[in-house]
């Protein structure tokens, strides 16, 4: 399988890869782990004439939590996203997520940053970073925009990033005391799975940990993006935690998504919808006993 | 202690440091001067007629060097089973599967090569295709072939014994399917092949193959070439299973291009390829019925299968007698009834995967004896041991049962399983299930009509006396067949491994019809010891001559010569060696008993180069109906396995925790080697069990022509395999060995599906066991048993 | 257009003109003729092209060659030593984790990786580690052996396996 054709750029700021990619527009790509981008190429799916590669730039590579903030840039390799302390003890349901993701050689060159921008709703890190209510950085020659994470994709393989932006940092708050998340995704075997259905759930009780203040429950491969599952939120709000409520949000989540029946899919809609249902039950699950800690 | 000195032993491969190094050369690495790169045009249409092809742009391109169509290859048909030869080199009137052949270009490089191609320009006009059995047995459905009615490739009609009547004697008579989808072998290796045509015209092909010889006769048929002046060559090859068990298109093409440019060529598939290329396992329709009395004797099965076989019939005619004759055993079997079908539809051609043809249809038959025994109130294994062959058997279709461990082996893996206290006593959610399976140890004819022997092997004495040259055209692909060949000709000439060098794969040093229906062990292991025998009986001649003594009295062992009585005077003889090694560091010394190396180095001043010569052919084998040949063999193998799963009833999502796995391979040539085909094979089946699909969409598209979505197990899917060897005597086998490749495959997908009835209560007749597929299942059965209460 | 890169293979340093399309699989294959680095599928779903990388394993079927300048990389040409075989290569070898010998290459250097990190792995570790290196003919069963093996060498022979 042959590349196609292109130029190739290796900037060593963002400034300098900014003005690269407003030079070329439309015809650059930007080459972060390459392990979505490449295969793409390959496929003959895209074959940009620019290709800009941004792995080496420092300053997207860091991870940093001094600000109370989890601040991390585009390039932190998924393998490094897993392995991180400080992710695992405070992000745990992001940590599953990379360490749900390919296999041991893709998490090491796959970036967090182009996880998000493939704008796959089977990928694994957008579901736990929207349930915690992440937002990414989106950088320009002219200017610096920050957007929430759950209103950065559009559609699938469409994102909010113009032609002229890098994703340049992703930014987390540090949940609030009380706080817990879990994330599952499904496959069929056991590495190296693209995934049927993934469901992230972020909850806050109150101190005395008898009630749900907050709820935000992701999904995933079942629709064109991640989707919230607004209406289980809804109804867990003000509930006190348990496997019942938990029950009902799950039948509600079921409601909220709308996979598609295609018959190419790598599951019927039925299925994906009954695991919905059961994945939301048991991040939920994990969300809770993790908020009890 | 074992009677053998090599044989037995855990000798690590003989190819195992090359290939931990990085040092095995495979066709892909290999480079010749002036190589040219070759790719292929295939079609993007599942059924088309081809109205006009024009290659001018493509000759065109700089870079360049040949293009050829059907026009320069010609129509010479070929096929596998010369019944039933229909594909040529590139189609000329129509196009039958998508990635159907249509052209090829030679050019400086790979780049160049694929341009051109897309500079072809094919005026297709596309026909109504056929996908499914219904399909292509529809009124009025479309042909793939205009020769075959009704799409029908091949249908057999068998009866043994008298079934009806046998069922009005029965107790109980149970009736199930089981239906498997396209797989793919998923070797590591893409085919990959080079050829080179010289100026004598000669031409050498070397390609990733199983079947060095039978891609000589077809690339000599098709390129209408003498036998003699084709020499294929097979570097190491990255497995097989089945799909490169014939010549392909690819090898076709490299020859033709090397003899239109003059040129070595290379050519490979890229992975998309090696699915479009298919010939791996047909997707099976299997309905039985079987009648058994109520103490559990099997008196009749009742069996008809229709097989998706996709445009070509490659290997079909063998696979869908296999699905009925592989039955006949390991159960006593009065009367059975094989009602079969092969249909051809515009996918793929279908071929031989590891355990062919019987695979699916065990793993249909082993669920429903397991279905009868919990209807009979009888334990599974109670139900099997009841109805056990054992060695000196013959099935109703006639195949002889000369060795036989099926016994043994159920009882191993009962043992080692803890089977009487986890059948039936394991928590909701997780169970226990057994089944068995038997294998041919070597097809008993070969594939074209032919009184051919199956295998000549050389051994060639190195001058000097050190080494032992094997040389056979058989085919190592993984399996380990040349450290077979190596240890079972050390033990036959008695010397010790090291003095042995295996060389292999190459049609120039013989006939082996390859690497496919487990046949290598036996058959060239009997061809192996039969020419080292061969030699070592000339070097002990001479021996006799020069010492006076005669040849039954002495023998050769771990390299040292064994004089059954007194011990001679061979000073002579060892200093007649010694003048001729001056210099050598390593002479034996004075008060050493007498050497192999010497020996044979006498033998040679005698005689010349020693040269000792083996074949095999397996004698008449089988009955005389229609399709008797279809499952004999010199001798069959046999497993019984054990696994254990648990079900995600939630998810649906099956993890097989354990396997127990007992095989009888006759004796264990090298036991290492033996574990890894049990442990190998039990992964090809579980991910056929679990995850493995060829998804096509309606245009005939393949949906998962990858490695991420047609989804072989990893290291984490698969379980500890608890590899048991039950070693029996084989009569017809070196040293009493017989097949591992394949007969244990054959069990495993009954017993992962009986054990996950026994986990979850319900009966799934459809693989592949997805999460989807279990969930479904449980759904359903909980809707039924809930409007039953 | 080709454009120059250094880098270090197996200790010894390369510069190199390489086409930007070019990927590291195939500047290694073609141009430094080092083939243990097999191509399996060439989209980074097998793991035969697996070589070490600034420590770490990646597909080099899913890494340009220009982006390969100034790392260091080792393949399986890397490991054999004066001294001889690596402990892994031979432990492959001894405990027959070998068939095909197609995926070998690269379940060997991540199971380096991995016991270079973690000399003493647990089995879920081990399996964890060569989960990116798909294997079709062993079952994996003797691989997870010989990558133990090499593990419990290092404590010498005290130590008993139950
Ligand atoms: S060839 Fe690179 S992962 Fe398969
Ligand atoms: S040994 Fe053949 S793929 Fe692993």
């Amino acid at each position: 399988m042959l590349l196609p054709k292109f130029d190739f750029h290796e900037p060593t700021t963002v400034a300098e890869a900014c003005q690269i990619i407003a030079e070329y527009r439309e015809k650059a790509g930007i080459l972060a782990g390459g392990t979505d981008l490449l295969v793409a190429m390959k496929k003959k799916q895209i074959s940009p004439q620019h290709l800009v590669s941004i792995g080496r730039i420092d300053e997207l590579r860091k991870l940093d939590s001094s600000s109370g903030m989890l601040k991390i840039g585009a390039c932190f390799t998924v393998a490094d996203t897993a392995a991180s302390e400080v992710i695992g003890k405070k992000w745990g349901a992001l940590r599953a997520g990379a360490r749900a993701l390919g296999s041991p050689q893709i998490r090491n060159l796959a970036t967090i940053g182009g996880n998000l921008v493939s704008a796959s709703s089977a990928a694994d890190l957008p579901g736990s970073l929207i349930s915690y209510g992440a937002r990414v950085v989106l950088t320009s020659t002219s200017k610096t925009r920050v957007v929430p994470l759950d209103q950065f994709f559009l559609g699938s393989r469409r994102t909010e990033i113009g032609y002229d932006e890098i994703l340049t940092e992703i930014q987390i708050d540090e949940p609030p005391p009380y706080s817990g998340a879990g994330y599952i995704s499904l496959g069929i075997r056991a590495s190296q799975d693209i995934k049927i259905v993934n469901v992230a759930s972020f909850i806050t009780l109150d101190s005395s940990g008898k009630t749900i203040r907050n709820a935000r429950i992701v999904l995933g491969c079942v629709g064109p993006t991640h989707l919230r599952a607004a209406s289980a939120e809804k109804l867990l709000i003000g509930e006190g935690p348990s496997e019942a409520v938990f029950a009902k949000a799950a039948e509600a989540a079921i409601r909220d998504s709308a996979p598609r029946g295609a018959r190419y899919s790598r599951a019927s809609a039925g299925y994906k919808r009954a695991m919905v249902g059961e994945l939301t039950r048991r991040t939920l699950g994990i969300a809770w006993k993790e908020a009890l800690e | 202690m074992s009677q053998y000195n090599v044989i037995g032993t855990r000798a690590p491969r003989v190819d195992a440091p090359d290939k931990a190094t990085g040092r095995a050369v495979f066709v892909d690495d290999m480079k010749m001067p002036g190589m040219l790169f070759g790719a292929l045009l295939q079609s993007p249409y599942a059924h088309a007629r081809i109205r006009g092809i024009d290659v001018s742009a493509a000759k065109r391109l700089p870079g360049v060097k040949a293009v050829v169509t059907a026009k320069e290859a010609g129509l010479v048909r070929f096929g596998v089973s010369p019944a039933r030869y229909d594909e040529t080199l590139f189609c000329s009137d129509k196009v039958r599967h998508v990635g159907d052949n249509v052209a090829a270009v030679a050019a400086v490089d790979l780049e160049t090569a694929m341009e051109a191609v897309s500079l072809i320009k094919v005026d297709y006009e596309e026909l109504p295709a056929v996908f499914t059995i219904e399909e292509a047995l529809a009124d009025g459905a479309p042909l793939v072939h205009e020769e075959y009615p009704r799409n029908i490739c091949a249908e057999v009609h068998q009866e043994f014994g008298d079934v009806e009547a046998a069922f009005k004697e029965c107790d109980l008579i149970k009736t199930s399917s089981l239906t498997s989808k396209l797989q793919n072998c998923a070797f590591l290796e893409p085919q990959a092949c080079i050829a080179f045509y010289d100026h004598w015209g000669s031409l050498t092909l070397y390609t990733s193959t199983q079947t060095p010889h039978y891609v000589q006769r077809t690339v000599a048929m098709v390129l209408g070439l003498p036998v003699g002046k084709v020499r294929v060559v097979k570097p190491y090859t990255g497995g097989g299973f089945g799909a490169k068990a014939s010549a392909s298109h690819l090898e076709l093409a490299a020859c033709l291009l090397s003899m239109k440019a003059g040129k070595p060529v290379k050519m490979r598939f890229d992975r998309e390829q090696v699915f479009w290329h298919g010939r791996s396992r047909h997707q099976f329709f299997h309905t039985m019925t079987t009648g058994v009395k109520k103490d559990g004797t099997i008196l009749a099965l009742k069996n008809e299968c229709y097989l998706n076989g996709g445009a070509y019939c490659s290997f079909g005619i063998a696979t869908v007698y296999y699905a009925g004759s592989l039955l006949g055993g390991p159960y006593k079997l009065p009367n059975m009834k094989y009602d079969g079908y092969r249909l051809y539809t515009n996918l793929p051609a279908s071929g031989a995967q590891r355990g062919h043809g019987g695979v699916i249809a065990r793993s249909c038959w082993e669920q429903q004896l397991d279905m009868i025994a919990e209807e009979l109130g009888m334990d599974p294994i109670e139900l099997r041991l009841k109805n056990v062959m054992t060695a000196g058997d013959v099935t109703c279709n006639d195949l002889n049962m000369s060795s036989l461990g099926m016994k043994e082996a159920i009882e191993v893996v009962r043992d080692a399983s803890d089977w009487n206290n986890k059948k039936g006593k394991l928590p909701k959610g997780k169970g226990i299930g057994m089944a068995c399976g038997f294998f041919v140890s070597g097809a008993g004819y070969p594939i074209y009509r032919s009184d051919t022997y199956h295998c000549t092997v050389v051994v060639k004495l190195a001058e000097d006396g050190g080494t032992a040259v094997v040389y056979t055209a058989s085919a190592e692909i993984g399996q380990g067949s040349d450290t077979t060949f190596a240890m079972i000709a050390a033990e036959a000439l008695g010397v010790p491994l090291e003095m042995v060098r295996v060389e292999s794969g190459d049609t120039d040093f013989g006939v082996d019809l390859g690497a496919y229906s487990s046949r290598q062990t036996l058959m060239t292991g009997q061809a192996t010891k039969e020419a080292a025998e061969d030699a070592k009986r000339q070097v002990l001649e001479v021996l006799s001559k020069e010492l006076n003594i005669p040849v039954e009295d002495m023998d050769i062992k771990n390299g040292l010569v064994v004089f059954k009585n007194t011990k001679p005077d061979f000073t002579a003889l060892r200093t007649r060696y010694q003048k001729e090694h001056r210099g050598w560091i390593d002479n034996p010394g004075a008060e050493e008993e007498l050497s192999f190396r010497e020996a044979s180095r006498i033998a040679y001043l005698a005689r010349g180069t020693i040269v000792g010569t083996g074949k095999y052919r397996p004698p008449e084998l089988g009955g005389k109906f229609k399709g008797a040949a279809v499952g004999t063999s010199p001798a069959y193998g046999c497993s019984a396995q054990v696994a254990e799963v648990s079900v995600d009833e939630g998810t649906g999502k099956i993890t097989v925790e354990k396997m127990v796995d007992a095989h009888d391979c006759g004796r264990a040539i090298n036991r290492t080697s033996v574990e890894g085909q049990m442990q190998g094979s039990i992964s090809m089946a579980l991910g056929e069990a679990l995850f493995e699909e060829v998804k096509f969409d309606d245009k005939g598209r393949i949906l998962n022509a990858d490695l991420a979505e047609y989804k072989i197990p990893t290291i984490l899917d698969m379980p500890k395999v608890d590899a048991r060897i039950v070693e029996s005597n084989e009569p017809n086998g070196p040293f009493g060995a017989k097949e591992v490749g394949e007969g244990n495959i054959v069990p495993t997908i009954a017993a992962i599906l009986n054990a996950v009835y026994d986990a979850i209560g319900v009966r799934i007749h459809e693989l592949p066991l997805t999460p989807e597929r279990v969930y479904l299942a449980l759904q359903e059965y909980k809707n039924k048993s809930k409007t039953k209460s | 257009m080709k454009k120059i890169i250094r880098l270090t293979v197996n200790n010894e340093e390369h510069q190199l003109a390489v086409e930007p399309n070019q990927t590291l699989l195939d500047m290694l294959r073609d141009q430094l003729g080092l083939t243990g680095a097999k191509k399996g599928c060439e989209m980074g779903e097998c793991g035969a092209c697996t070589v070490i990388m600034d420590g770490i394993t990646v597909n080099s079927c899913l890494v340009l060659a220009m982006q390969a300048n100034g790392k260091r990389i080792t393949t399986i040409e890397g490991l054999e030593t004066e001294q001889g075989l690596h402990p892994i290569q031979k432990a492959f070898i001894e405990k027959g984790a070998i068939q095909c010998g197609f995926c070998t290459s690269g379940m060997i250097l991540s199971a380096k990786v991995l016991l270079d990190k973690n000399p003493k792995p647990t089995e879920e570790e081990i399996r964890s580690a060569l989960s990116g290196n798909l294997c079709r003919c062993t079952g994996y069963q003797k691989i997870v052996e010989a990558v133990q093996s090499v593990s419990e060498d290092d404590v010498g022979p005290a130590r008993q396996e139950s």
